[in-house]
Protein backbone atom coordinates (compact mmCIF):
# COMPACT_ATOMS: atom_id res chain seq x y z
CA UNK A 1 0.00 0.00 0.00
CA UNK A 2 2.77 2.24 1.00
CA UNK A 3 5.32 1.75 -2.47
CA UNK A 4 1.89 2.29 -3.90
CA UNK A 5 1.31 5.44 -2.63
CA UNK A 6 4.36 6.64 -3.12
CA UNK A 7 4.48 5.44 -7.19
CA UNK A 8 2.77 9.31 -7.35
CA UNK A 9 5.86 10.96 -5.90
CA UNK A 10 6.61 12.03 -9.84
CA UNK A 11 3.17 13.25 -10.58
CA UNK A 12 3.16 14.91 -7.22
CA UNK A 13 5.69 17.00 -7.96
CA UNK A 14 4.60 17.80 -11.63
CA UNK A 15 1.28 19.15 -9.65
CA UNK A 16 -0.68 16.43 -11.60
CA UNK A 17 -2.53 14.53 -8.84
CA UNK A 18 -5.96 15.52 -7.41
CA UNK A 19 -6.48 16.58 -3.79
CA UNK A 20 -6.57 13.34 -2.63
CA UNK A 21 -3.86 12.29 -3.77
CA UNK A 22 -2.12 15.03 -2.84
CA UNK A 23 -3.58 14.77 0.78
CA UNK A 24 -2.75 10.58 0.98
CA UNK A 25 0.80 11.58 -0.34
CA UNK A 26 2.07 13.77 2.16
CA UNK A 27 0.65 11.88 5.18
CA UNK A 28 2.44 9.11 3.54
CA UNK A 29 6.09 11.32 3.16
CA UNK A 30 5.62 12.70 7.14
CA UNK A 31 5.92 8.90 7.73
CA UNK A 32 8.82 7.99 5.80
CA UNK A 33 12.40 10.19 5.69
CA UNK A 34 13.88 8.13 2.66
CA UNK A 35 10.69 9.35 0.46
CA UNK A 36 11.09 12.59 1.67
CA UNK A 37 14.81 12.77 0.58
CA UNK A 38 13.57 11.99 -3.14
CA UNK A 39 10.61 14.16 -2.74
CA UNK A 40 13.01 17.35 -2.27
CA UNK A 41 15.07 16.13 -5.33
CA UNK A 42 12.76 15.87 -7.42
CA UNK A 43 10.85 18.86 -6.71
CA UNK A 44 14.10 20.76 -7.55
CA UNK A 45 14.28 19.08 -10.48
CA UNK A 46 10.90 19.99 -11.81
CA UNK A 47 11.45 23.21 -10.42
CA UNK A 48 14.43 23.68 -13.20
CA UNK A 49 11.96 23.09 -15.65
CA UNK A 50 11.09 26.70 -15.07
CA UNK A 51 14.39 27.81 -16.30
CA UNK A 52 13.44 27.49 -19.72
CA UNK A 53 10.43 29.15 -19.27
CA UNK A 54 11.87 32.75 -19.31
CA UNK A 55 8.98 35.43 -20.34
CA UNK A 56 9.97 39.32 -19.51
CA UNK A 57 6.84 40.53 -17.39
CA UNK A 58 4.95 43.64 -18.33
CA UNK A 59 6.87 46.79 -16.40
CA UNK A 60 3.25 47.33 -14.53
CA UNK A 61 3.47 44.40 -12.99
CA UNK A 62 6.30 45.05 -11.13
CA UNK A 63 5.10 48.51 -9.92
CA UNK A 64 1.54 46.53 -8.98
CA UNK A 65 3.74 44.15 -6.91
CA UNK A 66 5.55 46.32 -5.12
CA UNK A 67 2.53 48.67 -3.86
CA UNK A 68 0.62 45.14 -2.93
CA UNK A 69 3.80 43.84 -0.59
CA UNK A 70 3.38 47.47 1.07
CA UNK A 71 -0.11 46.50 2.54
CA UNK A 72 0.67 42.60 2.70
CA UNK A 73 1.37 41.21 6.31
CA UNK A 74 3.97 38.93 6.30
CA UNK A 75 3.66 35.36 7.89
CA UNK A 76 5.43 34.53 11.37
CA UNK A 77 8.41 32.04 10.82
CA UNK A 78 6.90 28.30 11.55
CA UNK A 79 6.80 27.41 15.19
CA UNK A 80 9.16 24.74 15.36
CA UNK A 81 6.92 21.40 16.74
CA UNK A 82 4.41 22.52 13.72
CA UNK A 83 7.07 22.05 10.44
CA UNK A 84 6.13 22.03 7.07
CA UNK A 85 3.17 20.32 7.51
CA UNK A 86 1.27 23.31 8.83
CA UNK A 87 1.94 25.69 5.87
CA UNK A 88 0.82 22.93 3.63
CA UNK A 89 -2.75 22.75 5.16
CA UNK A 90 -3.31 26.27 3.54
CA UNK A 91 -2.62 25.14 0.06
CA UNK A 92 -4.37 22.15 0.16
CA UNK A 93 -6.18 22.44 -3.51
CA UNK A 94 -9.06 23.23 -5.58
CA UNK A 95 -10.90 20.23 -6.55
CA UNK A 96 -9.83 18.48 -10.18
CA UNK A 97 -13.01 17.97 -12.04
CA UNK A 98 -12.74 14.84 -14.02
CA UNK A 99 -14.41 15.17 -17.24
CA UNK A 100 -17.41 13.67 -16.92
CA UNK A 101 -17.52 13.36 -13.83
CA UNK A 102 -20.49 12.65 -10.86
CA UNK A 103 -21.17 16.14 -9.48
CA UNK A 104 -21.95 14.98 -5.91
CA UNK A 105 -24.59 17.40 -3.82
CA UNK A 106 -25.07 16.92 0.12
CA UNK A 107 -28.66 17.01 0.31
CA UNK A 108 -30.08 18.28 4.19
CA UNK A 109 -31.72 14.92 4.97
CA UNK A 110 -27.74 13.66 4.80
CA UNK A 111 -28.77 11.20 2.22
CA UNK A 112 -26.26 11.82 -1.07
CA UNK A 113 -27.79 13.39 -3.90
CA UNK A 114 -25.43 12.32 -7.22
CA UNK A 115 -26.34 14.56 -10.48
CA UNK A 116 -24.30 12.80 -12.90
CA UNK A 117 -23.20 15.65 -14.94
CA UNK A 118 -20.78 15.53 -18.20
CA UNK A 119 -19.31 17.99 -20.52
CA UNK A 120 -22.28 18.54 -23.12
CA UNK A 121 -24.41 19.84 -20.52
CA UNK A 122 -25.81 22.85 -21.53
CA UNK A 123 -26.05 24.58 -18.27
CA UNK A 124 -22.54 25.69 -18.04
CA UNK A 125 -23.35 28.21 -14.88
CA UNK A 126 -25.35 25.48 -12.91
CA UNK A 127 -22.43 23.31 -13.82
CA UNK A 128 -20.17 26.03 -12.00
CA UNK A 129 -22.22 26.23 -9.16
CA UNK A 130 -22.53 22.73 -8.48
CA UNK A 131 -18.78 21.96 -8.79
CA UNK A 132 -18.39 24.90 -5.98
CA UNK A 133 -19.99 24.07 -3.90
CA UNK A 134 -19.05 20.21 -4.00
CA UNK A 135 -15.54 21.70 -3.90
CA UNK A 136 -16.17 23.41 -0.59
CA UNK A 137 -17.84 20.76 1.06
CA UNK A 138 -14.69 18.43 -0.17
CA UNK A 139 -12.27 21.71 0.88
CA UNK A 140 -14.02 21.41 4.07
CA UNK A 141 -13.74 17.35 4.80
CA UNK A 142 -10.34 16.93 3.89
CA UNK A 143 -9.45 19.93 6.05
CA UNK A 144 -10.73 18.50 9.08
CA UNK A 145 -8.07 17.69 12.02
CA UNK A 146 -9.79 14.32 12.66
CA UNK A 147 -9.05 13.35 8.91
CA UNK A 148 -7.86 9.44 7.95
CA UNK A 149 -6.84 8.64 4.79
CA UNK A 150 -6.49 4.73 3.64
CA UNK A 151 -5.82 3.59 0.19
CA UNK A 152 -6.20 0.11 -1.04
CA UNK A 153 -5.52 -1.23 -4.58
CA UNK A 154 -8.43 -1.74 -7.17
CA UNK A 155 -8.58 -5.01 -8.94
CA UNK A 156 -6.93 -4.69 -12.75
CA UNK A 157 -4.64 -2.09 -11.24
CA UNK A 158 -5.23 1.35 -9.50
CA UNK A 159 -6.35 2.97 -6.33
CA UNK A 160 -9.54 3.09 -3.92
CA UNK A 161 -8.67 6.23 -1.70
CA UNK A 162 -10.89 7.27 0.94
CA UNK A 163 -10.16 10.22 3.24
CA UNK A 164 -12.46 9.79 6.07
CA UNK A 165 -13.60 11.96 9.02
CA UNK A 166 -15.27 11.53 12.08
CA UNK A 167 -16.32 15.00 13.16
CA UNK A 168 -18.08 15.52 9.53
CA UNK A 169 -19.60 12.67 9.42
CA UNK A 170 -18.66 12.08 5.78
CA UNK A 171 -15.78 11.28 3.87
CA UNK A 172 -14.11 11.97 0.42
CA UNK A 173 -13.42 8.91 -1.55
CA UNK A 174 -11.52 8.77 -5.14
CA UNK A 175 -11.31 5.69 -7.15
CA UNK A 176 -8.13 5.48 -9.92
CA UNK A 177 -8.91 2.36 -11.66
CA UNK A 178 -6.29 1.76 -14.28
CA UNK A 179 -8.63 0.38 -16.65
CA UNK A 180 -12.12 2.28 -17.17
CA UNK A 181 -15.51 0.30 -17.86
CA UNK A 182 -16.67 -0.31 -20.42
CA UNK A 183 -19.59 2.26 -21.77
CA UNK A 184 -22.65 0.73 -20.79
CA UNK A 185 -21.13 -0.66 -16.67
CA UNK A 186 -20.40 1.76 -14.05
CA UNK A 187 -18.11 1.16 -11.14
CA UNK A 188 -20.84 1.50 -7.86
CA UNK A 189 -19.61 2.37 -4.53
CA UNK A 190 -21.14 0.24 -1.38
CA UNK A 191 -20.85 1.33 2.33
CA UNK A 192 -20.84 -2.54 4.34
CA UNK A 193 -22.14 -2.30 7.73
CA UNK A 194 -21.41 -5.77 9.28
CA UNK A 195 -21.55 -8.29 6.13
CA UNK A 196 -24.65 -5.90 4.88
CA UNK A 197 -24.05 -3.65 1.87
CA UNK A 198 -25.79 -0.35 0.95
CA UNK A 199 -25.71 1.86 -2.04
CA UNK A 200 -23.15 4.65 -1.77
CA UNK A 201 -23.47 6.10 -4.86
CA UNK A 202 -22.72 5.15 -8.43
CA UNK A 203 -20.24 6.46 -10.91
CA UNK A 204 -20.48 7.54 -14.34
CA UNK A 205 -20.83 5.02 -16.82
CA UNK A 206 -17.57 4.46 -18.63
CA UNK A 207 -15.75 6.59 -15.79
CA UNK A 208 -12.73 4.56 -14.65
CA UNK A 209 -11.63 7.74 -12.23
CA UNK A 210 -14.15 9.73 -10.15
CA UNK A 211 -14.64 11.93 -6.77
CA UNK A 212 -17.78 11.05 -4.31
CA UNK A 213 -18.51 12.55 -0.66
CA UNK A 214 -20.13 9.85 1.05
CA UNK A 215 -21.98 10.87 4.31
CA UNK A 216 -22.32 8.76 7.45
CA UNK A 217 -19.33 6.83 6.20
CA UNK A 218 -17.74 6.57 9.40
CA UNK A 219 -20.12 4.74 10.90
CA UNK A 220 -19.52 2.16 8.25
CA UNK A 221 -17.05 -0.67 8.54
CA UNK A 222 -16.06 -0.99 4.73
CA UNK A 223 -16.25 1.15 1.95
CA UNK A 224 -16.09 -1.32 -1.15
CA UNK A 225 -16.49 -1.06 -4.76
CA UNK A 226 -17.88 -2.92 -7.81
CA UNK A 227 -18.80 -3.18 -11.79
CA UNK A 228 -21.97 -2.74 -12.47
CA UNK A 229 -24.26 -2.29 -15.15
CA UNK A 230 -24.30 1.64 -15.93
CA UNK A 231 -27.12 3.11 -13.42
CA UNK A 232 -26.14 1.18 -11.19
CA UNK A 233 -27.71 -2.36 -8.87
CA UNK A 234 -29.27 -2.53 -6.04
CA UNK A 235 -27.23 -5.28 -4.50
CA UNK A 236 -23.60 -5.61 -5.29
CA UNK A 237 -22.34 -7.88 -8.66
CA UNK A 238 -19.46 -10.07 -7.16
CA UNK A 239 -16.81 -9.52 -7.70
CA UNK A 240 -15.23 -6.65 -5.12
CA UNK A 241 -13.06 -4.41 -6.74
CA UNK A 242 -11.97 -2.29 -4.25
CA UNK A 243 -12.69 -2.94 -0.63
CA UNK A 244 -10.73 -0.26 1.99
CA UNK A 245 -11.80 -1.14 6.01
CA UNK A 246 -12.80 1.63 7.78
CA UNK A 247 -12.15 0.05 11.41
CA UNK B 1 12.55 50.81 -3.59
CA UNK B 2 14.33 50.01 -6.06
CA UNK B 3 17.34 51.10 -4.58
CA UNK B 4 20.05 48.34 -4.72
CA UNK B 5 22.05 50.56 -2.74
CA UNK B 6 19.73 49.82 0.41
CA UNK B 7 19.88 45.79 0.08
CA UNK B 8 21.88 43.74 2.28
CA UNK B 9 24.43 43.31 -0.51
CA UNK B 10 26.97 45.83 -0.55
CA UNK B 11 26.71 47.47 -4.04
CA UNK B 12 29.59 46.64 -6.03
CA UNK B 13 28.06 43.00 -5.88
CA UNK B 14 24.65 44.09 -6.41
CA UNK B 15 25.67 45.26 -10.10
CA UNK B 16 26.88 41.85 -11.13
CA UNK B 17 24.51 39.29 -12.57
CA UNK B 18 23.63 37.52 -9.42
CA UNK B 19 24.20 33.65 -8.99
CA UNK B 20 20.94 31.92 -8.15
CA UNK B 21 22.12 31.43 -5.18
CA UNK B 22 21.34 34.69 -3.84
CA UNK B 23 17.97 33.77 -4.22
CA UNK B 24 17.94 32.50 -0.88
CA UNK B 25 20.02 35.30 1.07
CA UNK B 26 17.13 37.61 -0.41
CA UNK B 27 14.63 35.44 0.19
CA UNK B 28 15.63 35.37 4.07
CA UNK B 29 16.45 39.13 3.78
CA UNK B 30 12.62 39.25 2.62
CA UNK B 31 11.41 37.48 5.45
CA UNK B 32 12.80 40.27 7.73
CA UNK B 33 10.21 42.67 5.84
CA UNK B 34 13.34 43.57 3.57
CA UNK B 35 11.34 45.42 0.60
CA UNK B 36 14.86 46.04 -1.12
CA UNK B 37 15.79 42.63 -1.21
CA UNK B 38 12.17 41.82 -2.49
CA UNK B 39 12.70 44.21 -5.42
CA UNK B 40 15.75 41.97 -6.09
CA UNK B 41 14.30 38.84 -5.56
CA UNK B 42 11.71 40.11 -8.27
CA UNK B 43 13.76 40.98 -10.71
CA UNK B 44 16.02 37.88 -10.38
CA UNK B 45 12.90 35.30 -10.26
CA UNK B 46 10.19 37.70 -11.80
CA UNK B 47 10.64 36.38 -15.88
CA UNK B 48 10.77 32.95 -14.31
CA UNK B 49 7.39 32.93 -12.85
CA UNK B 50 6.05 34.77 -15.07
CA UNK B 51 6.87 32.82 -18.02
CA UNK B 52 6.20 29.64 -16.24
CA UNK B 53 2.23 30.89 -15.49
CA UNK B 54 2.29 32.36 -19.17
CA UNK B 55 3.14 28.87 -20.57
CA UNK B 56 0.67 27.01 -18.66
CA UNK B 57 -1.99 29.16 -18.88
CA UNK B 58 -0.83 30.71 -22.29
CA UNK B 59 -3.42 33.81 -21.54
CA UNK B 60 -0.95 36.51 -21.09
CA UNK B 61 -3.39 38.48 -19.02
CA UNK B 62 -4.16 35.42 -16.45
CA UNK B 63 -0.57 34.90 -16.21
CA UNK B 64 0.12 38.23 -15.28
CA UNK B 65 -2.85 38.23 -12.49
CA UNK B 66 -1.53 34.44 -11.16
CA UNK B 67 2.18 35.62 -11.68
CA UNK B 68 1.25 38.88 -9.22
CA UNK B 69 -0.44 36.52 -6.36
CA UNK B 70 2.48 34.46 -6.67
CA UNK B 71 5.05 37.23 -6.45
CA UNK B 72 3.34 38.28 -3.27
CA UNK B 73 2.61 35.21 -1.78
CA UNK B 74 6.44 34.44 -1.87
CA UNK B 75 6.75 38.02 0.34
CA UNK B 76 3.80 37.21 2.31
CA UNK B 77 5.36 33.35 3.07
CA UNK B 78 8.73 33.92 3.16
CA UNK B 79 9.71 32.96 6.90
CA UNK B 80 7.60 29.55 5.31
CA UNK B 81 10.98 28.87 3.58
CA UNK B 82 12.90 25.80 4.84
CA UNK B 83 16.59 25.76 3.11
CA UNK B 84 16.75 21.98 4.27
CA UNK B 85 14.67 20.75 2.02
CA UNK B 86 15.64 22.47 -1.63
CA UNK B 87 16.58 25.69 -2.81
CA UNK B 88 14.51 29.09 -2.94
CA UNK B 89 14.57 29.55 -6.55
CA UNK B 90 12.71 26.34 -6.40
CA UNK B 91 10.56 26.96 -3.18
CA UNK B 92 9.37 30.06 -5.77
CA UNK B 93 8.63 28.10 -8.75
CA UNK B 94 6.76 25.08 -6.88
CA UNK B 95 4.43 28.23 -5.66
CA UNK B 96 4.12 29.41 -9.39
CA UNK B 97 3.33 26.55 -10.86
CA UNK B 98 0.72 24.71 -7.94
CA UNK B 99 -1.31 28.37 -8.63
CA UNK B 100 -0.80 28.43 -12.40
CA UNK B 101 -2.04 24.36 -12.15
CA UNK B 102 -5.11 25.53 -9.56
CA UNK B 103 -6.07 28.13 -11.96
CA UNK B 104 -6.41 25.03 -14.93
CA UNK B 105 -8.23 22.64 -12.70
CA UNK B 106 -10.08 25.82 -11.48
CA UNK B 107 -11.29 26.63 -15.05
CA UNK B 108 -11.92 22.88 -15.57
CA UNK B 109 -14.31 22.66 -12.49
CA UNK B 110 -16.50 25.77 -13.74
CA UNK B 111 -16.61 24.43 -16.84
CA UNK B 112 -15.63 27.37 -18.64
CA UNK B 113 -12.12 26.93 -20.15
CA UNK B 114 -12.16 28.49 -23.75
CA UNK B 115 -9.47 27.35 -26.00
CA UNK B 116 -7.01 29.88 -26.28
CA UNK B 117 -5.88 29.41 -29.60
CA UNK B 118 -3.72 31.87 -30.99
CA UNK B 119 -1.89 33.52 -27.70
CA UNK B 120 0.10 30.12 -27.52
CA UNK B 121 2.08 31.24 -30.96
CA UNK B 122 1.96 35.38 -30.04
CA UNK B 123 5.13 36.47 -27.90
CA UNK B 124 4.56 39.77 -26.47
CA UNK B 125 7.09 42.02 -27.45
CA UNK B 126 8.96 41.89 -23.98
CA UNK B 127 10.18 38.53 -25.05
CA UNK B 128 12.23 40.06 -27.17
CA UNK B 129 14.85 41.30 -24.93
CA UNK B 130 14.61 38.48 -22.62
CA UNK B 131 17.17 35.86 -24.43
CA UNK B 132 20.20 37.26 -23.72
CA UNK B 133 20.50 37.32 -20.02
CA UNK B 134 22.24 34.99 -17.67
CA UNK B 135 20.15 32.12 -17.69
CA UNK B 136 20.74 31.23 -20.58
CA UNK B 137 23.38 28.14 -19.81
CA UNK B 138 20.73 27.12 -17.58
CA UNK B 139 17.86 26.84 -20.55
CA UNK B 140 19.75 25.44 -22.48
CA UNK B 141 20.93 22.93 -19.57
CA UNK B 142 17.40 21.81 -18.78
CA UNK B 143 16.54 21.67 -22.76
CA UNK B 144 19.73 19.08 -23.23
CA UNK B 145 18.51 17.18 -20.30
CA UNK B 146 14.79 16.92 -21.65
CA UNK B 147 15.90 15.81 -24.73
CA UNK B 148 18.00 12.92 -23.13
CA UNK B 149 15.00 11.86 -21.60
CA UNK B 150 12.65 8.84 -23.47
CA UNK B 151 9.96 10.16 -25.99
CA UNK B 152 7.33 8.89 -23.68
CA UNK B 153 8.89 10.08 -20.35
CA UNK B 154 9.68 13.67 -21.93
CA UNK B 155 6.02 13.70 -22.80
CA UNK B 156 4.78 12.46 -19.58
CA UNK B 157 7.15 15.12 -18.09
CA UNK B 158 6.23 18.42 -20.21
CA UNK B 159 2.92 18.02 -21.00
CA UNK B 160 2.19 18.04 -16.61
CA UNK B 161 4.83 20.77 -15.98
CA UNK B 162 4.28 22.90 -18.91
CA UNK B 163 0.73 22.25 -20.06
CA UNK B 164 -0.79 22.11 -16.37
CA UNK B 165 -2.49 18.06 -17.27
CA UNK B 166 -2.94 15.70 -14.72
CA UNK B 167 -1.41 12.73 -14.83
CA UNK B 168 -4.54 11.03 -15.63
CA UNK B 169 -5.43 13.62 -18.50
CA UNK B 170 -1.43 12.90 -19.58
CA UNK B 171 -2.65 8.88 -19.66
CA UNK B 172 -5.41 9.87 -22.39
CA UNK B 173 -3.39 12.02 -24.66
CA UNK B 174 -0.59 9.57 -24.96
CA UNK B 175 -3.09 6.60 -25.01
CA UNK B 176 -0.89 5.07 -22.28
CA UNK B 177 -1.98 2.92 -19.05
CA UNK B 178 -2.10 4.93 -16.12
CA UNK B 179 0.29 3.25 -13.69
CA UNK B 180 3.12 3.64 -17.12
CA UNK B 181 2.25 7.38 -16.98
CA UNK B 182 3.21 7.16 -12.73
CA UNK B 183 6.19 5.48 -14.09
CA UNK B 184 7.63 7.39 -16.64
CA UNK B 185 6.76 10.97 -14.69
CA UNK B 186 9.13 9.60 -11.84
CA UNK B 187 11.60 7.85 -13.69
CA UNK B 188 12.01 10.46 -16.48
CA UNK B 189 12.12 13.04 -13.47
CA UNK B 190 15.08 10.82 -11.66
CA UNK B 191 17.13 10.87 -14.90
CA UNK B 192 16.34 14.56 -15.44
CA UNK B 193 17.63 14.83 -11.78
CA UNK B 194 20.64 12.98 -12.80
CA UNK B 195 21.52 15.10 -15.66
CA UNK B 196 21.10 18.53 -13.66
CA UNK B 197 23.18 17.26 -11.09
CA UNK B 198 20.62 17.96 -8.67
CA UNK B 199 21.15 17.55 -4.83
CA UNK B 200 19.40 18.96 -2.18
CA UNK B 201 21.40 18.98 1.23
CA UNK B 202 19.51 17.06 3.96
Amino acid sequence: MGTDVHSLVGAYVLDAVDDLERVAFERHVQECDACRTELDELRETSARMADSTWSVPPPRMRTEVMAAIGRTRQLPPPEPAAPAHKSRETRVRRWTLAAAAAVVLAAGTGTTVYAIQDQRVRDQSAVAAAAELREARIQSILASPDLVVRTSPVRGGGTLTVASSVTRNAAVVSLGADRAPASNQAFQLWSIHGSTPADAGVMAAGAGSAVAVVDGLPGSDALGVTLEPAGGSLTPTEPLYAKVSLT
Amino acid sequence: MTDYGTARRPEHLAAVPTPPADVGDLLRAVARGDEAAFARLYDLVAPRVYGLIRRVLRDPAQAEEVAQEVLVEVWRTAARFDGSRGSATAWVFTIAHRRAVDRVRAEQASADRTLKVGAASVDTPYDEVVDEVSGRLERQQVRHCLDDLTELQRQAVTLAYYQGHSYREVAELLGTPLPTVKTRMRDGLIRLRDCLGVEVMA
